[in-house]
């Protein structure tokens, strides 16, 4: 960085109007007799973006905080670190070098996309059963384990397709099984404090399940072959390359954006996936069960669902679907017992920020970690730090949440049961 | 004797019996079987510190082992890059104390098979030997390091404060990974994954009961460790039957009913924090100049998983039973360690040993969720009350009855 | 003497106006009922005044000192002690623990010998003495209601609230709550007492405060409530609520 005080400087500014704007706008707004339940987090915006200025006006007019005013001073904020980052290292590659911007933003959103697909099954779980599995990184791992067995060593040649469909069917065996034997007593309230032991539990089956995969596998890294190969495409014309080229593992955009053909694949896979999810779970009877389930417990136990059959069913699919993802991604990174703890964080930074219980809120979750991930990764000046440091971009993201919205981008307020211990 | 008296006996024989082991002991493994319990003790301080903390107060923090990793890298950090020196050097930052310069090396990290040496090697190199260097002494970098595990415990205590069960888990685990993403992205100054050295716990060796030991001998260790966790049993005994034990019991059962009755729950929840990290960071501490590397590794996961099944095996409502599960735990997952052939087949038990404790931790909390020693010792500190209650209200409807 | 002002006390969440400026006075060791159909903001009022929310605007004073601005630990040493609509008693901690942390809370650790001897002179006055080192977990849902009144006892606060006293209490266990409150009203404390079991409140209180929809719309002995317009109307109102017309049937009955 070349002038780094440019860069530290705006954002001891920003943090210290931030930090001003969120506590006085929240005094105000309840001094006031308004509405206070969003004043600290648009305080905090509108200070970061503006500075003085901005929260002058606001504590003028203490206007109504409506979406809008979420919003954009959210965007203001962020625009701005993008501008004081530019200036402090105007020859970063991030900041210099369009066609890497526009390729770290669409890798981004491609791994955001498979990101926020394998939260749902975090989400999915939690609004069901109310409980986080801390287990999460280990079903991706085991679908990526499965798939990669028998896509590359079992059956070599075979349908990729019979490999993702093998590793669905394992987890979510595996996950309706671990629900029998283990969640089961959460449920007629013998246990004191089932919050805290739905999460000992399931960290003792991560726990369980990941020694017990690198005591059958090893703890060699192991990689499956592409899936699929990308026809090879030259549009329009060989002399002309401004729209799409393909080879067989990358597809080129305008010349400028490569994006790798798993991560497509998987991208791909994960959207078609998701609203074959979303008919089930709002188009079958079984789906409209799971989600009146998670609405009202007791109420839909009344309409005759059967609610602990529907914990069953949602924890096997929460599973289910990082299997899904994991047996996606094994074809684009290498493959390791302990390769889940990284997705399984980053997973939990997700539900967290699109709020707990929220599957639009995951989704959105997860497109806007991928891009800070990519922006961090891209961005900061030391290469080895940067990749270092991944986890990190996540819990950064995480601990604002949870200091500015603890409910998440969409997050509701549950009514009964386990939920409303948080 | 009564039987509510069995366990104070046996904890007395206990440590008698460690108090004595390293003196008795001569077989040809000591020196392994000496590490295995200094090892077992640091898991010991982890554990009971851990049950105070999730098993008392309920707050069920994935962060623990961050707090190891503070007090460690701050004696670590401390030992490394600071010393003392009767001359100025004129390379490095210094400060005159008296006729003393303290001096802080400039981190050059593992760039050392480069031309640049740190500042202080330049001045020594310069000097030829006429001048001596002290380093700074060990006690006082672990000092450092658990008032250093305090003030990160209390930072995260404010911090945790809104925060309840699925949240704070979340949050502490990532402080926890941040931590760890941090020592080993700071390869300058932590030196990464390579991991940084310490000196020895007692560098000149010590004279002991008439006796002088080596810096490599595991007594004096093994000592440090053992009344560490001694002491660090004696504090938490102390707060479990003072009022703070009272009210973090009551902050875990219901916070708002304790609040409503007069209990300053932010307080003593904050105050749970900085006490069990303080343990925490001096335990790593002291463990990281036993074991004289310390390596982001040592913040894994695993590690925190580890600390975590003892204490839930062990007991978490009860820091006795949490202790003496992590000393049980490390020695059988130290027994498990061979591994055997069946057929042609070899069962790498190195591995296999850690499935069969995950699948003992989960059947625990399934089946015995107080754990596997903290109901043997609930069975004689309160195995009476049933008989008394019956007692009691026999008489009471005897009574009632010659009165009506 | 004890002494509690509530003045204009306003309270919304959200867009939901919950209490609109609700003030009263307290003087004295009175037996005050709190009544008003589900949704009257009762709850909300006891929240406020517990310290647990702070209100929008308005102010309480007890005894002089501001409570309103404080927190609930706070309040609870100021003298001011509640219960629970759902029994919430330290279900992992002994019956005597239970009661030890609302005495050693306000200080008087230093004297534990006469603490403990007033935590059995309570625990027998609630006929759960035998039961004293029992898990409050092991007590069924009266005693744990009883546990509770306790806890308040020990406190020894100067108001107390008591949220739904009698819900799912049995019969004989109902005579000794109807005697705490005697006690406590005779030692000099005033006791808000929130039901909608009409006919205890009605054989025990000799003042009513009524809130509907966060208005106190009435203030006044028994009698004159009852044959208030505005109550009849909240209560049997011409609005199709069927809650408030349960409720209804209870208070003319």
């Amino acid at each position: 960085m070349e002038f780094p005080n440019i860069f530290w400087g705006v954002i001891g500014w920003m943090i210290f109007w931030a930090v001003v704007g969120s506590v006085i706008t929240r005094r105000l707004y309840l001094h006031k007799d308004l509405d206070t339940s969003n004043a600290a987090f648009v305080g905090s915006m509108l200070g970061a973006a503006m500075g003085p200025i901005g929260l002058a006006a606001l504590w003028l007019k203490t206007p109504e905080l409506t979406n809008r005013l979420l919003v954009w001073p959210a965007v203001g904020a962020v625009t701005l670190i993008a501008a004081a980052f530019a200036f402090a290292d105007p020859s970063n590659n991030c900041v210099a070098n369009g066609s890497f911007v526009a390729s770290q933003i669409s890798n981004g959103i491609i791994l955001g996309i498979i990101y926020g697909f394998m939260a749902l099954g975090l989400t999915l779980i939690f609004s069901i059963l109310g409980i986080v599995s801390f287990a999460h990184g280990e079903f991706y791992m085991i679908g990526g384990m499965v798939a990669y067995f028998v896509t590359t060593v079992w059956f070599p040649g075979i349908y990729p397709i019979v490999g993702i469909l093998a590793a669905c069917l394992v987890t979510f065996a595996l996950g309706a099984a671990f629900e029998r034997m283990f969640l089961t007593p959460m449920y007629d309230g013998k246990i004191e404090r089932p919050v805290e032991y739905g999460i000992l539990v399931t960290f003792g089956l991560a726990f369980t399940l990941q020694y017990f995969i690198q005591a059958t596998v090893g703890a060699n890294p192991v990689k499956a072959r592409r899936f699929f190969d990308f026809p090879r495409l030259r549009l329009p014309t060989a002399e002309d390359p401004w729209l799409i080229k393909t080879s067989r593992g990358n597809m080129e955009l305008f010349d400028t954006i490569s994006i790798s053909n798993p991560r497509f694949v998987a991208a791909v896979a994960c959207v078609l996936v998701l609203l074959a999810l979303l008919y089930f779970l709002h188009r079958t009877w079984t789906g409209k069960a799971l989600r009146a389930v998670s609405l009202d417990r007791e109420a839909a136990a009344i309409a005759g669902i059967n609610p602990d059959r529907m914990n069953m069913l949602a924890f096997a699919l929460g599973g289910m679907i990082a299997a899904l993802a994991g047996s996606l991604l094994v074809q684009a990174f290498s493959w390791l017992p302990q390769v889940g703890a990284i997705p399984a964080m980053r997973s939990f930074v997700i539900v967290v920020l699109g709020g707990l219980g929220s599957l639009p809120g995951a989704f959105l979750g997860g497109i806007i970690v991928g891009l800070v991930e990519a922006t961090g990764t891209g961005c900061v000046p030391d290469a080895q730090k940067a990749a270092s440091y991944i986890p990190a971009y996540g819990m950064i993201v995480l601990t604002l949440t949870l200091l500015l919205r603890p409910t998440g981008l969409f997050g509701r307020r549950f009514s009964g049961g386990a939920h409303g211990k948080f | 004797m009564s039987r509510q008296h069995t366990p104070q006996l046996a904890g007395l024989v206990l440590i008698a019996f460690f108090a004595v082991f390293p003196f008795v002991y001569s077989a040809n493994d000591y020196p392994y079987i000496m590490h295995l319990l200094i090892t077992g003790f640091f898991y010991a301080i982890l554990a009971s510190s851990w049950s105070m903390l999730a098993g008392y107060a309920g707050q069920f923090s994935f962060g623990h082992m961050g707090f190891t990793g503070i007090g460690a890298y701050t004696t670590a950090l401390f030992c490394h890059y600071i010393y003392l020196s009767p001359e100025a050097t004129n390379l490095c930052t210094e400060y005159a104390i008296g006729d003393q310069f303290l001096i802080f090396v400039n981190p050059i990290g593992v760039t050392s098979s480069t031309l640049s040496q740190d500042c202080l090697r330049q001045a020594l190199s310069a000097w030829d030997g006429s001048v001596q260097v002290t380093a700074m002494p060990v006690w006082l970098g672990i000092i450092l390091g658990t008032v250093m595990g305090g003030v990160f415990g209390l930072l995260i205590g404010l911090l945790v404060l809104p925060l309840r069960a699925a949240y704070l888990a979340l949050f502490t685990l990532g402080f926890s990974e941040i931590l760890r993403a941090a020592i080993s992205a700071e390869i300058a100054i932590t030196r990464g994954q390579a991991g940084i050295e310490l000196p020895y716990l007692f560098d000149q060796g010590i004279t002991l009961f008439g006796r002088h030991f080596d810096k490599t001998d595991k007594l004096p260790p093994y000592f440090v460790m053992f009344f560490l966790l001694l002491t660090c049993l004696g504090i938490l005994a102390w707060l479990a039957k003072s009022k703070f034990g009272l009210f973090v019991r009551a902050l875990r059962e219901d916070q708002d009913a304790a609040a409503a009755l007069g209990v300053n729950t932010t307080r003593y929840k904050v105050l749970v924090f900085v006490i069990t990290s303080m343990m925490a960071a001096a335990a790593g501490a002291v463990m990281a100049h036993y074991v004289r590397i310390i390596t982001p590794n040592n913040l894994m996961i695993l590690q925190m998983s580890l600390v975590v099944a003892m204490a839930v095996i062990g007991g978490v409502e009860n820091f006795v039973a949490a202790a003496i599960g992590a000393i049980i735990i490390e020695f059988t997952l130290e027994l498990l360690r061979n591994s055997f052939e069946v057929g042609d087949i070899v069962i790498d038990m190195t591995i296999w040993r850690l499935v069969i404790f995950g699948v003992l931790l989960m059947i625990t909390l399934r089946f015995s969720r107080n754990g596997i020693i903290s109901p043997i010792i609930n069975h004689f500190l309160r195995g009476h009350v049933a008989k008394e209650t019956v007692a009691k209200r026999g008489a009471a409807a005897e009574s009632a009855g010659g009165s009506s | 003497m004890i002494d509690l002002v509530v003045t204009g006390l306003t309270k919304r969440f959200g867009g939901l106006h919950v209490l609109k400026g609700v003030s009263f006075e307290i003087h004295g060791p009175e037996l005050i009922g709190l009544i008003g159909p589900n949704g009257a903001g009762k709850t909300t009022l006891t929240n406020i005044l517990d310290g647990a929310i702070k209100p929008n605007s308005g102010t309480v004073y007890l005894n002089g000192e501001r409570i309103d601005q404080l927190q609930s630990f706070e309040v609870a040493r100021a003298g001011l002690g509640r219960t629970f609509q759902v029994t919430r008693s330290f279900r992992r901690m002994t019956v005597l623990e239970n009661l030890l942390v609302p005495a050693l809370a306000l200080g008087h650790g230093h004297n534990r010998a006469e603490v403990d001897e007033k935590a059995m002179e309570v625990l027998e006055f609630l006929t759960l003495e035998h039961l004293r080192n029992e898990y409050a977990q092991s007590l069924s849902g009266g005693q744990q209601k009883l546990l509770e009144l306790g806890r308040l006892l020990m406190l020894d606060a100067d108001v107390i609230i008591l949220d739904e006293p009698f819900a799912g209490v049995h019969p004989s266990l109902m005579e000794i709550i109807y005697r705490y409150i005697e006690r406590v009203n005779e030692a000099g404390k005033a006791i808000i007492l929130i039901s909608h079991q009409m006919d205890s409140i009605f054989a025990l209180c000799k003042r009513l405060l009524v809130l509907n929809y966060g208005d106190l719309i009435a203030d006044g002995t028994p009698d004159t409530v009852k044959n208030d317009p505005t109550v009849i109307e909240a209560y049997l109102g011409a609005d199709d609520d069927e809650q408030g017309a349960t409720n209804g049937d209870q208070a003319a009955s």
